[in-house]
């Protein structure tokens, strides 16, 4: 630990102000703070809460029944990011439909999937676009590569999501938001700057350690003034601007829609699709797919968990019937999930 | 041989299983007690035997530091070695895939031998299927293996007690992080080597230090993780680790960066965690730094009588926090 | 929600950039940022450089400290 950060811990540890409660919304955080027992560290009047970032735990379960239709009707080959293959579709999870005969890839980057529709001419290659801003601009990479090739194998089931809408959504639910570096690394500051002049406050964090402390002793420190605020604590990476290139990019292959987002419902115009351009690349179009509509099991509290309602350990399920092993929500699949992280680092140490 | 395959031919008893059996196993495992017979017959003598098996079925068969040989004896030698037994005697059992180069097996085979003689190990007895085309993913093998516990020896999982240190004899991870490498599904290129070996000899020298060692695992398939958590299960300790002290490769390091991984769950085919009462543990790991394959030893935390059951972890930033459960696929976390 | 990678550039060529991370070394789309050269620092996310950034934590930590607390 370097000084820095070892003076933000006296601040963290030393906080005497008003209870406060802070949403992290990037999946990545909430497992970062699990990792280095984060909340360990925080005095009673200090509440840390996961929002909804986890691109896995926000999927609805009818993508994934989705994504099996394709494997299973369709014969197509699903590559995708390894945190989906476990998340439970109505009937089952895609690492079950493998077991039927499902040709399942886990894959590092969409553009691998591409590499592998132009090795394999004779098969049908799709990749599941989950993700936010940070991740929509591999997915449209690939699909511009795939068009500049002239590929007609290669097709994305997209589920692409992005924040300013959800953070309307979850306005309230926190006095401020650590906002997700490396989604403002793309998307920039402007969202943030604006929420604050509507009075919602945060900082966008790093991941270190040293970046994730600073990052909470700026909150503590700012909140007592009482003013709304915005810091970005992350400059090295993150510009106000963001990355125009991957802006125009995301703009020139996909347009705004409204998506299901898992426990929150629908949010209008916080999802993205491909525009009617890149409609050869769409698998629901390509294959004529039917409305598939999950069914989540209802004893779920994810959707709750994700808006900070109430904690994983407060739901029945939890930790009986829903495990890493067996999870029944998706909270519970990825390692960025929250009941996931409850569970795995145990939070009642 | 080069050209050669294995045919079904080879695995139908007849004259070309013969031939089999001398051009590639006799050639490699040839030894007064590996007889025509039906069965090896062996003068074991007097003590306690540790027996025990193991199924290799590792993709791709060949890695960097290694293959399938190599590694089907490490696992049943060093699995005898864990209970403080000398290894013995082994067999050995070949599921090959119709179509096998003959020349891979021919490696596979030398490798066997090299690995068995440096363990101190004869092979007495084996067996060789082959199945057809896509019935087996090219060639499996199984050991088993007998050895005779040392008097002074009493290890198990069940006798970690609050108080003892962990160690490891060396860093972790390499073996899993090669696999996944020579596997190239991710397209990640990184210098690192299997810290596959045979470690009869290592848990020899901990002997010669003192006999009050607890408990002795090699931390294969699941990690030095999996491993402590069996540990904390059997003896209803806790363990406690001290996160700085683990030693990592950088390479693994980096490897295990990109895809989101954790070393800790990465399978070493070398690797041993030792509990030993914690006035004992500096001395062993000053013999271990001597031995060939334990030159990284360390101290990486402590049993403990609280969070029994558990494996906690002190973090960079002086907070505790507890080591994610194993579970599951090992599957990259990218998102 | 997006694990990043911060590695250094060893080459780049046609819009592709050679990354290492403690010698772990893949190739990454280098499109969407401009003028990448050998030696410097990205931030890499599901095989794409998304940011140009600084080696270590340590210049913003102070930074931060000194200007918001």
């Amino acid at each position: 630990m370097n000084e820095q950060a070892r003076k933000a811990r006296d601040i963290i540890t030393g906080y005497k102000g008003r209870p406060l409660r802070i949403m992290e919304v990037c999946g990545t955080h909430t497992h970062e703070i699990f990792r280095l027992g984060l909340r360990k560290l925080l005095p009673d009047n200090v509440e840390l809460i996961s929002g909804p970032g986890c691109p896995v735990c926000v999927t609805p379960v009818g993508f994934i029944d989705e994504a099996i239709w394709l494997a299973l009707e369709k014969g197509c080959i699903i590559t995708t990011f390894g945190d989906l293959i476990r998340v439970p579709g109505t009937e089952m999870p895609l690492a079950g439909a493998r077991a039927k005969g499902a040709q399942v890839r886990p894959v590092y980057s969409p553009l691998d999937a591409v590499d592998m529709a132009r090795e394999n001419p004779d098969e049908q290659i799709v990749f599941l676009a989950v993700g936010f801003e940070t991740t929509t601009p591999s997915a449209c990479l690939a699909v511009e590569t795939a068009k500049k090739e002239g590929l007609k194998n290669f097709s994305l089931l997209t589920a692409n999501k992005t924040m300013p809408n959800a953070y309307k959504a979850l306005e309230g639910s926190a006095d401020a938001f650590l906002y997700p570096g490396h989604v403002n690394a793309i998307a920039g500051n402007k969202v943030c700057e604006e929420l604050k002049e509507r009075g919602v406050s945060g900082v966008v964090a790093g991941f270190t350690a040293s970046e994730l402390l600073i990052a909470i002793a700026v909150i503590l420190k700012n909140a007592e003034k009482g003013e709304p605020f915005f810091v970005n604590c992350y400059p090295r990476v993150v510009k106000d601007e963001g990355n125009p290139s991957a802006q125009k990019l995301i703009a020139k292959v996909m347009e705004t829609c409204d998506t299901e987002w898992r426990g929150l419902g629908v949010i209008p115009m916080s999802g993205m699709k491909l525009r009617d351009e890149y409609a050869e690349f769409d698998a629901r179009l390509k294959y004529d797919m039917p409305k598939i509509t999950g069914k989540p099991n209802p004893a779920c509290r994810c959707g709750e968990v994700l808006q900070g309602k109430c904690k994983p350990s407060d739901c029945k399920v939890f930790g009986k019937v829903c495990t890493p092993e067996h999870p029944v929500g998706a909270c519970m699949v990825s390692d960025e999930g929250a009941c996931a992280a409850y569970y795995q680092y145990g939070e009642n140490l | 041989m080069s050209e050669k395959t294995v045919t079904l031919a080879h695995g139908a008893g007849g004259k070309q299983t013969s031939e089999l059996i001398d051009q590639v196993f006799k050639a490699h495992f040839s030894n007064p007690k590996f007889t025509a017979d039906d069965a090896a017959v062996l003068d074991i003598g007097e003590g306690r035997l540790a027996m025990s098996t193991d199924g290799f079925i590792v993709s791709p068969f060949e890695f960097n530091g290694g293959n399938i040989g190599k590694l089907s004896i490490c696992g049943t030698v060093n699995d005898l070695a864990c209970m403080g037994a000398k290894p013995l005697y082994l067999t050995c059992a070949f599921v090959i895939e119709e179509g096998f180069p003959m020349d891979k097996l021919e490696e596979i085979a030398a490798a066997m031998e090299k690995t068995a003689a440096e363990a101190g190990v004869v092979i007495v007895a084996g067996d060789t299927k082959v199945a057809g085309k896509g019935q087996v993913d090219k060639v499996f093998i199984t050991t088993t293996g007998v050895g005779r516990i040392m008097d002074n020896a009493h290890t198990s999982g069940a006798f970690a007690k609050p108080g003892d240190a962990v160690i490891v004899t060396g860093d972790i991870g390499r073996h899993g992080c090669t696999i996944l490498l020579a596997r190239d599904e991710f397209g990640i290129d990184a210098e690192v080597d299997s810290d596959c070996a045979p470690l009869w000899g290592t848990v020899e020298s901990l002997y010669s230090v003192t006999d009050d060692i607890h408990t002795i695992r090699d931390a294969t398939r699941g990690g030095v993780g999996t491993v402590l958590y069996e540990i904390a299960e059997q003896s209803k300790v806790g363990v406690r680790l001290n996160t700085a002290d683990i030693p990592v490769d950088p390479a693994v390091k980096g490897v295990c960066g990109m895809l989101g991984l954790e070393p800790l769950y990465l399978a070493c085919e070398g690797r041993l965690v030792i509990i030993a009462p914690g006035d004992k543990a500096p001395a062993l790991v000053e013999k271990l730094r001597e031995g060939k394959y334990s030159k990284n030893a360390a101290i990486i935390g402590e049993i403990t009588a609280e969070n029994a059951g558990r494996v906690v972890m002190e973090t960079e930033i002086g907070a505790q926090t507890m080591l994610p459960q194993p579970g599951g696929e090992l599957l990259p976390r990218i998102c | 929600m997006c694990v990043g990678l911060s590695a250094k550039v060893v080459s780049v060529k046609d819009g592709t950039a050679l990354i290492d991370a403690n010698g772990a070394r893949r190739e990454v789309s280098a499109d969407i940022l401009e003028e990448l050269e050998p030696g410097d620092y990205v931030m890499v996310h599901a095989g794409v450089a998304i940011a140009k950034i600084t080696e270590s934590d340590e210049d913003e930590a102070v930074d931060v400290m000194e200007n918001f607390i």
